[in-house]
């Protein structure tokens, strides 16, 4: 057992255990910081695989930025003193049912696909991940969605200054 | 590695995401499970990106499978973009009824 | 590509309007001449003048089919802005941007006629969901408009991401993010297909469901609907919706024709069909409020638009452009009036025969072409439906179902019609709203339906030349 699969395993077990984590909280507070876990493993993973831009730009968007706003958010809101709503015991045991059914699906298509169980990924290997690569490509085929990708941060901003600010 | 491995596990994730959208009732946690959701998809989406990649000689770049990591870049893109309005909407609800949950709203309907 | 650049420049010019221009009268001009100017830029599209020549092709195709599309999407946009507005002024204090968005909106529009990439279809639909959450709770104050835009934001995002994972699957078994399939790989495969892209493209046809409200993925479309402004609500359940019947469309036409080896696509497609005309036209008919039964109207207008998703031929193409035309006019006619009444129940309309004729009468017209009387254009839009599963030679059962379902389909909009002309009653109008120009629209609406209805060949023989 080479270091790159015991690095995998560990990644792999710290990301479910943290996924599951986030969902069994009580505190929303414990569920980001467990979800900024999890992004940190499945960065790990983006390194095993060579996609260095995306473990760094995952950190930072996604540990750094997003999860970031989501403490903010949670930390304005009072949440001590909620109304308490009663649960509903059967609709959570159907929601893991249905998790579980979702997973067996996948589970045993990609079981058997077996066009997929002859394929492997070359870990450290390749150099489409840098940001030279990635850029040149992102740069040429596709600038048009690059483009457009703007008109969708333009309307979330619109949207995000309408809909937050505090009418008087 | 084979590939079936990292998807699934990337469906794992998913599926622990999709079940805690169903489960939780605090509409920031269903939020986060839904980020969860998307960042699984990321993970499969490099796990394929590498394993369309063509090996090359050390040196020269490597071929094919670069979409799909640009394909990741855009998840990304629009995740912030969904996450900015999102969270303004859990606000305004929050400004509103001084509550985020979700069974709240249901009785708000009869 | 014209459209595209007009409708995000023209957004942007909106959005410097909330600080430079001071009348606010004047803005609703301002966006109805920029749905002007997209509508000449796009009909000079599709004769061959282009503003720019730039390199789109790996990510978007204009045919003509899209580019008609657009055609009928911008002057329904148009027609909608032109009767809402003195609502949509009323919405908040943001109308400027609330132009904006739906020139945003139209953006989503004209990318989801034109993709070629899976990619595209993603941005496209992202880009037309994220300006509609912001305008189901644009009414701020309003809770019912608050809790339909966290409902539907939420699921909205929840299916964005059965969407994506549906597109990776895709990707895996494939390789390529292209709408065209390219060549399979023989090994290990089923029928030639392998088992990932089968259930990526299942998933993916979940979430496109999900977006065109088709059963059994409709549940968010009645109470998003309902709480919505109504304004936005007849945006949503127009425009929007039938945009998002024409992506779905042009995903399956390339894509199912592609695996109808391995997946019995026919089979799925007509359960659906069948249980969104089932659930629309049922619960349809129970509701009290008039704004909620056209919202359950509109899931079972859905229904007959999975029809041409069904036949995936020429005459399914023809269909869904007709109907897209006459099912949009019809409901935004239909909302703009609702917005002029105080009660939306169906007492609310009790007599408005005798109070205001010209709105009674416009409305019925309204009413009798989405329950598919003849010389309607509704008549037309779903003889067209029907008339391509005939033409697919199997499943010809579905004609009788869709038939059935029409008929009762009259009962509920009849009792609008009855509501207005055979009960007596005095609604409670707006009536400093009703302007002549309010009138004269809506005149404009029903004879351009009743023209169509008449002559059907009028809007395809301008589609074919």
């Amino acid at each position: 057992m080479d270091i790159t699969t015991i690095v995998f395993w560990f990644l792999s077990a710290l990301a479910l255990f943290s996924a599951i984590m986030v969902i069994t909280r009580k505190n929303p507070i414990f569920s980001v910081l467990w979800l900024i876990i999890v992004f940190f493993a499945i960065s790990g993973h983006y390194l095993l695989l060579n996609a260095q831009f995306l473990a760094v730009v995952n950190i930072i968007v996604y540990a750094g930025a997003i999860m970031v706003l989501f403490l903010f958010v949670l930390m304005m809101m009072n949440l001590e003193n909620l109304p308490v709503v009663n649960k509903n015991i059967w609709m959570k045991f159907l929601g893991v049912i249905s998790g579980g059914l979702l997973l067996c699906i996948l589970v045993s298509t990609s079981k058997s696909a077996a066009d997929m169980n002859l394929k492997t990924i070359i870990m450290k290997e390749g150099n489409i991940g840098l940001i030279e690569n990635l850029g040149k490509v992102l740069f040429t085929k596709y600038a048009l969605p690059f483009e457009i990708s703007s008109i969708l941060f333009l309307s979330a901003m619109v949207g995000a200054v309408v809909i937050g600010k505090k009418e008087s | 590695m084979p590939v079936s491995y990292y998807i699934i596990l990337a469906s794992a994730l998913f599926c622990i995401g999709v079940a805690g959208v169903l489960t939780r009732r605090n509409a920031i946690i269903v939020f986060m499970c839904i980020e969860l959701m998307l960042n699984a998809v990321n993970l499969l989406l490099v796990a394929f990106s590498k394993m369309q990649n063509i090996a090359t000689p050390p040196g020269s770049v490597s071929v094919g499978g670069s979409d799909a990591q640009i394909f990741v870049f855009f998840i990304m893109v629009v995740a912030a973009a969904e996450v900015s309005v999102g969270l303004a909407i859990i606000v305004m609800m929050y400004r509103n009824v001084h509550s985020i949950d979700i069974n709240f709203l249901n009785r708000l309907k009869n | 590509m014209n459209a595209l650049i007009l409708s995000a420049v023209w957004g942007i010019i909106l959005m410097f309007c909330s600080i430079l221009v001071k009348n606010k009268k004047a803005i609703g001009y301002i966006a109805a001449f920029g749905l002007l100017t997209i509508l000449i830029g796009n009909i000079a599209e599709t004769y061959g003048t282009q503003i720019t020549h730039y390199n789109i092709y790996p990510m978007l195709l204009l045919d003509r089919f899209g580019l008609f599309f657009n055609t009928i999407a911008i002057l329904s946009v148009f027609i909608f802005v032109l009767l809402s507005l003195i609502e949509i002024r009323k919405t908040g204090k943001y109308e400027p941007e609330f132009y904006t968005l739906i020139f945003f909106v139209i953006c989503g529009i004209t990318i989801l006629t034109s993709y070629q990439n899976l990619l595209m279809l993603f941005l496209g639909i992202e880009i037309l969901s994220i300006p509609l959450y912001i305008l189901t709770g644009s009414d701020k104050k309003n809770l019912k408009s608050n809790e339909a835009s966290l409902k539907y934001f939420l699921m909205g995002a929840f299916s964005t991401g059965i969407m994506l994972l549906g597109i990776a699957l895709i990707y895996g078994g494939t390789g390529t993010f292209n709408l065209q399939p390219g060549t399979h790989s023989v090994v290990g495969t089923y029928h030639g297909i392998s088992f990932l892209e089968i259930t990526g493209l299942i998933i993916l046809m979940c979430a496109m469901a999900f977006k065109a409200s088709v059963a059994p993925f409709h549940f968010w479309a009645p109470d998003v609907y309902d709480g919505a402004p109504t304004p936005v609500t007849s945006f949503m359940a127009t425009i929007v919706k039938v945009t998002a019947f024409l992506a779905f469309f042009k995903l399956c036409e390339v894509r199912v024709t592609d695996t109808l080896t391995a997946v019995n696509w026919k089979m799925i497609f007509a359960v659906m069909i069948v249980a969104t005309l089932f659930i629309g036209n049922i619960t349809a008919i129970f509701q009290q409020s008039v704004k909620r039964m056209l919202a359950y109207s509109s899931i079972a207008q859905a229904g007959f638009m999975m029809y041409a998703i069904f036949s995936l031929n020429d005459v399914a193409k023809e269909g869904l452009l007709y109907y897209a035309m006459a099912y949009s006019l019809a409901t935004i006619g239909l909302f703009a009036t609702m917005s002029k009444i105080k009660d939306y129940s169906f007492e609310g309309y009790n007599g408005l025969a005798k109070k205001q004729p010209t709105l009674a009468a416009t409305n019925a017209i309204f009413l009798l072409s989405l329950s598919g009387i003849p010389l309607t254009a509704g008549f037309f839009a779903k003889y067209y439906m029907l008339a391509s599963v005939i033409k697919t030679g199997s499943y010809t059962w579905l004609v009788i179902v869709g038939v059935c379902f029409a008929t009762i389909s009259i009962y509920y909009y009849f009792r609008l019609i009855q509501a207005m002309y055979f009960k007596t009653g005095n609604p409670d109008t707006i009536d400093h709203e009703i302007t002549p120009f309010f009138k004269n629209m809506l005149i404009v609406v029903a004879v351009f339906i009743v023209l169509l209805g008449a002559f059907p060949q009028l809007l395809l023989n301008w589609f074919y030349f």
